[in-house]
């Protein structure tokens, strides 16, 4: 199909609707995801990577090294497809996975709400502003010829929307399946630099510290009436808000360096965790990475003779 | 904003991987080993900080801060980076795995310039350091919003359109940022001078 499609200015109207759609549909699920977590705070509910404990699921069983090595490659063959076909297909797959993982749906669906604001501007952007081919079917409202909705554009927003679902819907298999310093030990076996996944921890644990300490300065400020607005007096109150954080932080940086001293801290820490490798490990890799590389041939062959 | 998955080219996507961990580990090397844990724990203070959403007329923008993160850390800003975006992205999920480099350069380069333009222009009053800073600020910010213009037209001429919706929309954030950036450092110049005196990690050897 390719041309151009001439039709009546009023289909301009529900194109005028779609991003009033997107975002109320987009406040709808945030509220569902909020409703389940129990809580109001938008800026500052931050989730745990945490270990849905209790549960426990091949992917659980599953060493993590493996895990790491075989969503990380399945990660970037989901992101070289290149038809909307073929990663819908990737997505039921991964919908399926995360059902075998056992995990609360609303995390997956915090995840994919995380990513709506930058992927909209795609799905809003992309039909209106993708160069014209020769190919493309082009819809034009009656005679307005400076705005015409490509379907190619539209074709390639929604690609690139099930591809980041795919690979948000991967991420919490992955995490979730296993405790943090386990994922991160895993990562150390595997060549990343023992420094950095350390550093990752610290800072994971701290995070919540000072999300704690924050929210206790925010509370001052609210309770001596500060309101956000546009203005200078607000932008002043912030950057004193955000130094006392920074002072905060860089005092506290300096005890918990002198108390990680006092009990031994030589740069590394123990690590305790030990991992076994089954031949179940490898036939689980063998299966994700194969279901992946069939994705990825299915979608250069078979796909582009449509 | 960050660059989620699924939007940049595969190959896009591993070659600013392999140059952001390139430029990571240089950014290890750099922060002298007894001072890593204090860089883990003052990124977790910047993590809040970014979580921090200001009004801008109807909509609201939240703080980036890569300015403020070079010009307190220096060469350390990389690695601080680095750690606030894994986390971002395994908490939130803002910021695809697969686009975990390209967002890393698209945030870390800009703070690293700035740091070394803050220590080289250090100006002689007050006034002069909080341009300084505000300048570093909004111009890393802006640096920022290029860097991800550039990234997201590399998807082929379809996505100019996006790169370009996606620079104006960083206008907004280039002024809150320069402002809030110019404030933080007329805070601390009153209350902790020390910290801006030399980066962070270069202390010891100072």
């Amino acid at each position: 199909m390719s041309g151009t499609l001439q039709i009546s200015s009023l289909w301009l109207l529900p194109l005028l609707l779609l991003p009033l759609a997107v975002y109320s549909g987009f406040r709808v699920l945030s509220g569902i995801a909020r409703k389940e977590q129990g809580g109001e705070d938008r800026d500052w509910s931050v989730p745990q990577i945490e270990y849905e404990g209790g549960t426990t699921s091949p992917v659980h069983r599953w060493d993590v090294r493996f895990k790491l090595a075989s969503f990380l490659l399945l990660a970037f063959l989901v992101v070289s497809l290149q038809h909307p076909q073929t990663a819908l297909v990737a997505l039921i797959m991964a919908l399926f996975g995360y059902r075998v993982a056992a995990i609360p749906w609303r995390r997956g669906l915090k995840r994919l709400l995380g990513m709506a604001g930058f992927l909209s501007m795609f799905l809003l952007m992309l039909p209106l502003t993708a160069v014209r081919q020769s190919t493309d079917l082009v819809l034009v409202f009656g005679s307005i010829d400076w705005l015409s909705f490509n379907l190619r554009g539209l074709d390639l927003a929604m690609l690139i929307i099930l591809r980041a679902a795919t690979v948000a819907l991967l991420m919490e298999p992955l995490l979730a399946t296993a405790p943090l310093p386990v994922t991160l030990a895993g990562l150390t076996r595997m060549g990343v630099p023992r420094r950095l996944t350390e550093l990752l921890l610290i800072t994971h644990r701290y995070l919540y510290v000072f999300l704690h300490e924050a929210r206790r300065m925010q509370i001052g400020m609210d309770v001596r009436g500060f309101r956000k607005s546009t203005s200078l007096a607000t932008l002043r109150s912030v950057g004193n808000y955000v130094g006392m954080l920074f002072v905060r932080s860089f005092e506290r940086t300096e005890r918990v360096h002198a108390a990680m001293l006092a009990r031994g801290y030589q740069g590394f820490w123990p690590q305790p965790i030990s991992l076994h490798v089954t031949p179940a490990d490898y036939l689980k890799a063998c299966g994700v990475i194969g279901l992946g590389l069939l994705l990825v041939i299915c979608d250069q062959f078979l796909v582009g003779r449509f | 904003m960050h660059i989620s998955d699924g939007v940049l080219p595969t190959a896009v996507a591993l070659g600013t991987s392999a140059v952001s961990a390139g430029i990571l580990l240089w950014s290890l090397r750099r922060t002298p080993a007894d001072d890593l844990p204090k860089v883990a724990v003052l990124t977790s203070a910047f993590f809040v900080a970014s979580l921090i959403h200001l009004p801008f007329g109807p909509t609201s923008v939240h703080l980036l801060i890569p300015g403020l993160v070079g010009a307190l850390l220096g060469p350390s800003a990389f690695l601080a980076i680095a750690l606030g975006l894994v986390l971002q992205c395994l908490l939130f999920q803002f910021g695809g795995l697969t686009a975990l480099g390209a967002n890393l350069l698209m945030i870390g380069l800009p703070a690293l310039l700035a740091g070394l333009v803050f220590y080289h222009f250090k100006g002689r009053t007050k006034k002069q350091r909080i341009l300084v800073g505000a300048l570093c600020g909004g111009g890393a910010t802006f640096f920022s919003a290029l860097i991800l213009a550039l990234l997201l037209a590399s998807g082929g001429e379809d996505f100019i359109g996006v790169a370009k919706l996606a620079l104006i929309a960083h206008i907004p954030v280039v002024l809150i940022e320069a402002g809030v950036s110019g404030m933080v450092i007329s805070f601390l110049l009153k209350v902790k001078p020390e910290l801006l005196d030399i980066p962070f990690v270069l202390k010891e050897k100072a």
